[in-house]
């Protein structure tokens, strides 16, 4: 009994966050979003972002403990000064600076219209979805850009459109015939592309309002800044070019 | 063997997601359990006050979302009290839990019968004696197999921690899913693990009910 209760306690001390030490940067991160974050077979963060993000805090002489939060908890974490930076493929959106702060774009992006091989679909812009079934990934900016673009225009009929909680659950059902076109993030379209026999029929940056940034506690302008610097310096001396390629990004 | 070096795999991924599910179960059912008893005594054989503290308790909290509670803790409570996000977590589970076991105890000590506590008044014993070396005992008992039933909710319930940052089976289960790009495995084997967790757990729990059952 003894050896049970000191096991449950110090896996409470294990998973203990602090904010506060000076020295530690505590990073929060959505891990289920290969390839910019997601976990190896021993549970260690690997990805884009978690490799970036270790090669800022190296910039700025810092450790890096990164703790995986759901995507929805991450800005709230932040307000609250659970976790200092969140890097999590996260787009500056207008509604989300309202709340937290952004640093400088380290990553440019572009959509990708997914479809099923040998489904002849023949998709000339984003546009053109709106004949078909659409799928894309809740909360994100490819929805918010259908809603305004497709569904409020009456485009896209509203029982036509189809919202996923992850990328790879609408993967199986574009797979699988319920969907005839899915609408997402370039960068995880190709790993699913290839794990699902699937096919990118478009690559666009239409939906694209900017690129991935790092986000701070509003008003923490000292971090920002250095993020910012570490961010210049990682473009500058190459290492953001080895990370795109380590990860086959386009 | 394709199957097999996937499934292998998939264990590297769940395993250390048990033991936190496993500890934040078992804190929350403790937690609920020392809630329940007392916050069902209150309800019976408290005063006016005491009974609508507990009675006010069970209904709020059974109505509030579990994951809200635990949303509650991790950000509010925890400004004031230093908790990390397993202990807001558990702590939350068991308050929560702590409201369905009070009902659960509550009908337990009222199925016994009220002679009991009479008896047990007749022979000297104070009312707080009477009530934890006769009815409780009694109640226990009778409480059980529905407790069983809380075991298996609270078991799944666990799964919400992971949305403050505890990676437990379920959330274990997401990130192999993601990066294996395999969900029915993944969850399959989850599937597989919540089973075999919730057996073991009613399998002890009747051995429980055998051990102290009244045999007339």
């Amino acid at each position: 009994m003894k050896k049970i209760l000191s096991l449950v306690l110090a896996l409470g001390l294990c998973l203990a966050v602090s904010a506060s030490a000076a020295d530690k940067i505590v990073v929060g991160t959505s891990a289920d979003y290969p390839p910019y974050e997601f976990t190896d077979a021993s549970g260690n963060f690997v990805g884009f972002d978690m490799d970036l993000v270790r090669a800022i805090g190296e910039k700025m002489g810092k450790e890096i403990k990164i703790v995986d939060m759901g995507f929805d908890t991450l800005i709230a974490a932040l307000q609250k000064e659970k976790i200092d930076v969140v890097i999590a493929a996260m787009q500056a959106t207008e509604e989300r600076a309202k709340k937290v702060d952004f640093s400088t774009v380290y990553r440019t992006i572009a959509d990708a219209l997914l479809i099923k091989p040998g489904s002849g679909l023949k998709l000339k812009s984003v546009y053109d979805s709106a004949a078909y079934k659409v799928g894309s990934q809740t909360g994100t900016i490819q929805e918010k850009w259908i809603q305004d673009n497709l569904i409020k225009t009456g485009k896209l009929p509203k029982e036509n459109y189809f919202s996923y909680e992850r990328v790879d659950n609408a993967a199986m059902d574009l797979k699988a015939g319920r969907i005839d076109v899915l609408h997402i993030q370039s960068d995880p379209a190709t790993e699913l592309m290839k794990k699902n026999k699937l096919e990118i029929a478009l690559i666009s940056k239409e939906a694209i309002a900017g690129g991935q940034s790092l986000a701070v506690t509003k008003g923490n302008k000292e971090l920002l800044n250095a993020i910012n610097k570490a961010i210049e310096e990682i473009k500058a001396d190459g290492t953001m070019d080895k990370l795109t390629k380590k990860y086959n990004l386009l | 063997m394709e199957f097999l070096t996937s499934a292998a795999d998939m264990m590297k991924f769940l395993i250390p997601g048990l033991g936190v599910t496993i500890s934040v179960t078992a804190i929350a059912l403790a937690i609920g359990c020392v809630f329940g008893a007392a916050m069902a005594v209150l309800r019976v054989y408290g005063g006016p006050v005491a009974r609508t503290i507990a009675l006010v308790y069970s209904i709020l909290i059974r109505a509030v979302p579990v994951i809200v509670i635990i949303f509650i803790l991790f950000f509010v409570i925890s400004e004031v009290i230093d908790l990390t996000p397993f202990m807001s977590g558990a702590f939350a589970l068991g308050f929560a839990s702590g409201a369905y076991q009070t009902e659960i105890f509550r009908g337990a000590i009222l199925s016994i019968p009220s002679g009991q506590m009479r008896a047990a008044r007749g022979i000297g014993m104070s009312r707080f004696q009477a009530i934890r070396c006769i009815i409780l005992p009694q109640a226990f008992r009778v409480a059980i197999p529905s407790l069983i039933n809380e075991i298996s909710l609270v078991l799944k319930d666990s799964s919400l921690v992971f949305v403050i940052g505890v990676p437990e089976l379920l959330r274990r289960a997401q990130y192999a899913s993601a990066s294996t790009m395999e969900p029915l495995l993944a969850f399959g084997c989850a599937a597989l693990f919540y089973m075999a967790m919730t057996l073991t757990l009613s399998k002890a729990l009747e051995a429980v009910e055998k051990k102290f059952a009244v045999n007339f």
